[in-house]
């Protein structure tokens, strides 16, 4: 996704009253980050675990939450979404950065890339795809999904150095 | 002095303060002594009462939040520490309960009986309490009330074959009072 449209898409979604930015880094959404490290708004973890414990304590006082991670961190947070997120109900958004969606990526990254939509849809999280050009109404309906429970934006990474 | 027994010490402390419970036999325990709906009872996702308590604090610098961990759950999140030692939250008070076990699990060891986590967390911001005694115990919980945090009280606890009642809130009802109790 392109620069302008990430930042786009971070200064949208904070109009739309997202207070809270919490994840862990991903080169795929550098420049939603930048943005967000820029205004100070961006909470950092050592894991995607705690990110979304912290976003989760965050929603559960009224304040809306968006965890931002990579599909390799969205593996390891299975367990946290299943047992907290969708066990509670508790609003967010997910915002992640989708390695090996082109099978030219990098090895460590193809194997947990492939099975990315079979993840989501097997615990249920629904999601959408955020491109340049549909950015506005996938944070629409991601905004909207989360307003009694979560959901997913998935930003493919289409190119690698 | 063991988990339920301290517990009970300080929570007859506490007045209607957010508890955030860890999930295991602590949450049970909680259930079992001090029911209320600023409890936050975990069921599952171990290793996240401390982050979860995070949340909230920062959200609410106005109270007082207090976090009840056991020390299988804080060594699966350690790095827990780390952030929160880096972000300082003033009104975050973490009781770890400690007794180098895993006991919801069948009482298998774990580190701190040779790893003493209060002196990595007092590098990393925290201050810190310990203690395995009944009136030292209230003597930290009342002097921690005005205390700046973050701060870490260590409860060193004796294993015990006490289970508090399972929560019959399903998890929905948990978040629901909870977030009105706010």
């Amino acid at each position: 996704m392109k620069e302008i449209n990430q930042k786009k898409m971070y200064n949208f979604l904070s109009s739309k009253n997202v207070k809270n930015f919490v994840g862990v880094p991903d080169s795929t959404l550098k420049y939603f980050i930048a943005e967000g490290l820029k205004k100070k708004k961006i909470l950092i973890a050592t894991r995607e675990e705690e990110a979304i414990g912290i976003a989760a304590g965050m929603s559960l006082s009224n304040s809306r939450s968006l965890v931002f991670m990579q599909n390799a961190g969205f593996a390891n947070s299975l367990s946290t979404i299943t047992s907290l997120v969708q066990l509670y109900k508790i609003p967010m958004i997910f915002l992640i950065g989708w390695r090996g969606y082109l099978p030219s990526d990098a090895p460590e990254h193809i194997k947990i890339g492939k099975v990315q939509p079979i993840l989501l849809k097997t615990i249920g999280l629904p999601s959408r795809i955020v491109k340049d050009k549909n950015w506005k109404e996938s944070c629409l309906w991601a905004l909207k999904s989360s307003q009694t429970s979560s959901c997913a934006l998935i930003v493919r990474r289409m190119s690698h150095e | 002095m063991n988990r339920s027994e301290s517990m009970k010490i300080i929570t007859e402390h506490l007045g209607n303060e957010i508890i955030v419970s860890a999930n295991g036999f602590i949450s049970r325990d909680l259930f079992s002594i001090k029911e209320k709906p600023s409890n936050f009872y975990m069921i599952g996702s171990m290793g996240l009462s401390s982050s979860i308590g995070l949340g909230i604090a920062l959200k609410n610098p106005r109270k007082k939040i207090y976090v009840f961990d056991g020390d299988g759950n804080i060594l699966m999140n350690f790095g827990s520490l780390v952030t929160i030692g880096s972000i300082k939250p003033k009104n975050l008070i973490h009781i770890i309960f400690d007794n180098s076990s895993h006991e919801s699990t069948g009482g298998q060891p774990t580190s701190t009986n040779t790893i003493q986590i209060e002196k990595v967390a007092k590098v990393l911001n925290y201050k810190i309490f310990k203690t395995n005694n009944k009136k030292r115990l209230i003597k930290i919980i009342h002097d921690t009330k005005n205390l700046l945090g973050p701060i870490m009280i260590l409860v060193k606890i004796t294993k015990s074959k006490q289970i508090g009642k399972r929560i019959d809130f399903t998890p929905i009802e948990i978040k629901k009072r909870f977030m009105e109790s706010m």
